[in-house]
């Protein structure tokens, strides 16, 4: 493998391919009412049968060195089908490693050998996603630190066997740290979402041993952020697409007045208006993997810019979804709430629409 | 000319020509004539024609017989992105190369392309397009303009209406009906007529701009070769949806520097007058930007994907974008401004915030609605039933 168009277009086949067998929306409806929320055994086939934590782990760090696009077909793979768990935001971890350069060497080769899954925890309770006003504390010097703090609605923390964490410094400095759950001092409480897809976690930290992961003098938390919205912005703009699909088909299929409800106009012309959002999420989020793969400095306003715009198609294709699908798709077993929900957490993780707007407003200088 | 050059170097290329021409003799045309401009400038326009004409800037991608220039699609967009960024005057001759010249390429025989092409590549012949009638728009299957051979010509009498540019142009290009007894698709021909001629009438039509670049006009036994059919007789239909293919094309790539130059002028006003300070005012143009930004991202991946042509699906996603997102920024145009935005000069003289609301309502209506570039989406893109 050499990461050339064919290789990865063979990557995202064998993996939708696994998915479609084991984590299609019906399956995905079965696990996320479930107690752990995620399905264990997808997880063990994904990662060690598929190997796809070291998918763009270099190789000189006992990974496949495929680019970035390999991780992020995986994760739009993942998006499409709102597969819950802690894989999406395990590639997004090591994503943000590669980005981090040196420092983060040690936790990518640690990720493979031990097979680590990842969570990403930025929020605060007062904070937000606000990286500012990050309270947590780091304690500690070179590779001895302690942690204390509390992060919310932390994604993947269910399922995770490493936490990523946003942490200050005595010298104030932001950093990113690298937490083992099962460490002591460190306390998960996974919650019952409004998105049942994504479970969300409060972390408790209390002295809890972290290594560092990211340089000194660097911008560590921006780039774990950065990433986060492109798992958001990812996510969504697949789901967006696999929405509307199931809608149109549904469209096609369904009668009424002795004709297809497709082919009434004004049902029509909402269809062709989704299709223009889909087409301009896909756009956006294509650009922001290039500008990931090319380490371009637009990464800060080209995340924010695809995650605004792809969490708002998503919530706009998953509310019309629904209002297409008549009574069908306002119950429970139906699909089209999964995405509705997940349209809803995307827009309201990594930064409320009002703030993301205001910072891409200030990244392009407007 | 002939040698392919890269893209920098057409980029550097058509900057520096540009850069030139509209410092000297041409300083006076930058930013006439553009949309809801029409009116303005004529004569000097015609000779700004001319003049790229002769510098080889017309015909990019015909062949070089004609008058043509080697470019990718690429360099084309090129073209466009930098003569929006240079202010350069709006285009007489748009009708001209984007709609005729293409499908002559397609469609026309040696000879009618080495009599016609050449007059456009040199900017010699302006162009206007005659299909629309009063009673046949969005469905031009409903032609009914007649024309009736007669030897080694045909006899046209009917109406067109919203003919742009009909009052300065030298021919048409005209679909009309040349079986009597045909309806609907059937029986139609794409006649090329020369306007100056005494069956022809020309009566401007004053737009809701207050000014005129579309126009009525009336054929009365107005006459065309047989030899300047373009297609068989009754094959107009096919001709003419070549051409439509062809308005949704290229150039709209190349919109994009334009459309950020009127959103930069419209975001500097709001931080000069204190309209940015008002969250709802600052948040419609932070989304008016980010919906620019999409349309970008959408043009760079149509590119990408594209090859040497646009399929009429991926034109119709963009025709809707574009023209959906310019119209927003009309409004946000005038609301920025607020109240002073109602007083116009004592002619109605219009700024270009007024002239970009205005005219601007017209983006969503011509070349395909938006209600068309929808059904087309939904049948096509979709296959949603009928
Ligand atoms: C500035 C300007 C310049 C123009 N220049 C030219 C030109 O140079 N040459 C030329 O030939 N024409 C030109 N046109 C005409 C233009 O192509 C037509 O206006 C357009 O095709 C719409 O036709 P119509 O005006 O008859 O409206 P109609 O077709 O009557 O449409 C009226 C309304 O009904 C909607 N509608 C119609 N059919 C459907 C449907 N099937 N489903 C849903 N909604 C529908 C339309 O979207 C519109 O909202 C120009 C128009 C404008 C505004």
């Amino acid at each position: 493998m050499t990461g050339t168009p064919e290789d990865l277009a063979e990557i995202r086949a064998s993996v939708a391919e696994v998915l479609d067998g084991q984590a299609d929306l019906r399956r995905t409806h079965e696990v996320m009412v479930g107690e752990r929320g995620y399905d264990p055994l997808l997880h063990e086939l994904l990662t060690a049968e598929l190997g796809l934590l070291g998918l763009v782990v270099p190789e000189h760090l006992g990974g496949l060195g495929l680019d970035v696009p390999a991780a992020t077909a995986v994760i739009e793979e993942l998006g499409a089908r709102l597969v819950p768990g802690a894989l999406a935001t395990s590639l997004t971890a090591i994503l943000a490693a590669r980005a981090l350069g040196p420092s983060a060497e040690p936790l990518l080769a640690r990720v493979v050998d031990e097979q680590l899954t990842l969570a990403v925890a930025l929020a605060e309770d007062g904070a937000g996603w606000d990286l500012g006003q990050t309270a947590t504390r780091a304690t500690g010097a070179g590779d001895e630190w302690a942690l204390t703090g509390t992060k919310t609605v932390v994604p993947g923390a269910e399922a995770a066997r490493v936490v990523l964490v946003t942490a200050r410094n005595e010298g104030g400095e932001l950093g990113v740290y690298a937490v083992d759950r099962a460490a002591d001092g460190v306390d998960v409480r996974t919650h019952m979402t409004l998105d049942q897809t994504r479970r969300l976690s409060t972390v408790r930290l209390r002295e809890a041993a972290a290594t560092r992961v990211d340089a000194p003098g660097g911008d560590g938390a921006r780039v774990l952020l950065d990433h986060v919205r492109a798992m958001l912005a990812l996510e969504s703009a697949a789901a967006a697409r696999a929405c509307l699909d199931l809608t149109v088909d549904y469209l096609k299929v369904r009668e009424q007045f002795g004709r297809p409800i497709g082919s009434f106009q004004a049902l029509k012309h909402r269809c062709a208006d989704l299709a223009v959002a889909v087409a301009g999420a896909r756009a956006t989020a294509d650009h922001l993997v290039t500008t990931l793969r090319t380490g371009a400095a637009t990464r800060s306003h080209d995340a924010a810019l695809a995650k605004l715009v792809c969490a708002d198609t998503l919530m706009t294709v998953a509310a019309e979804a629904i209002q297409l699908h008549g009574g069908i798709g306002f119950t429970f077993e139906h699909h089209a709430h999964l995405f509705f929900k997940r349209g809803k957490s995307a827009q309201l993780l990594a930064g409320s629409a009002a703030a993301v707007r205001a910072e891409v407003a200030a990244l392009a200088g407007l | 000319m002939g040698a392919p050059v890269s893209d920098e170097q057409f980029r550097a290329e058509i900057r520096g020509w540009l850069r030139e021409a509209l410092t000297g003799p041409f300083a006076e045309a930058v930013g006439t004539g553009g949309e809801g401009r029409e009116h303005e400038a004529h004569e000097l326009r015609r000779e700004w024609e001319r003049h790229l004409g002769r510098a080889g800037w017309i015909g990019l991608s015909w062949p070089t017989e004609y008058g043509g220039r080697p470019a990718t699609l690429a360099q084309q967009v090129i073209f466009h992105e930098e003569y929006a960024r240079a202010g350069a005057p709006g285009r007489l001759g748009h009708m001209s190369e984007q709609l005729l010249g293409p499908t002559l390429l397609a469609f026309g025989t040696p000879e009618q392309k080495a009599r016609f092409l050449p007059r456009i590549t040199s900017g010699e012949d302006i162009w206007c397009q005659g299909y629309s009638e009063p009673g046949a728009g969005s469905d031009l299957a409903g032609v009914r303009t007649r024309a009736e051979r007669r030897g080694d010509h045909y006899v046209i009498t009917g109406q067109k209406v919203w003919t742009s540019l009909a009052h300065l142009a030298d021919w048409c290009f005209v679909l009309c009906r040349t079986d009597p007894g045909s309806t609907r698709h059937a029986g139609l021909s794409y006649l090329l007529v020369p306007m100056n001629q005494p069956g022809v009438t020309v009566r401007p039509i004053t737009q809701l701009t207050g000014t005129s670049e579309f126009n009525e006009v009336f054929f009365d036994e107005a006459v065309a070769a047989v030899e300047h059919r373009v297609g068989a007789e009754g094959e107009g239909w096919k001709v003419a949806m070549g051409t439509l293919g062809f308005e949704r094309g290229v150039s709209t790539l190349g919109q994009q520097i334009g459309f950020r130059r009127r959103l930069d002028a419209v975001i500097a006003r709001a931080r000069s007058n204190g309209a940015w300070q008002e969250p709802a005012l600052r948040d419609r143009l932070v989304d008016a930007y980010i919906g620019l930004e999409v349309m970008r991202h959408s043009a760079v991946r149509l590119l990408a994907s594209a090859g040497e042509g646009l399929s009429g699906l991926e034109a119709s996603i963009s025709k809707l974008q574009w023209a959906t997102w310019n119209r927003s920024l009309g409004e946000l145009a005038v609301d920025v401004e607020g109240a002073g935005a109602l007083l116009t000069g004592p002619g109605y003289e219009l700024d270009d915030a007024q002239t970009h609301f205005l005219f601007s309502r017209a983006n969503t209506i011509y070349g395909g609605s938006n209600e068309i570039q929808r059904n087309i989406i939904a049948e096509r893109l979709l296959g949603l039933p009928r």
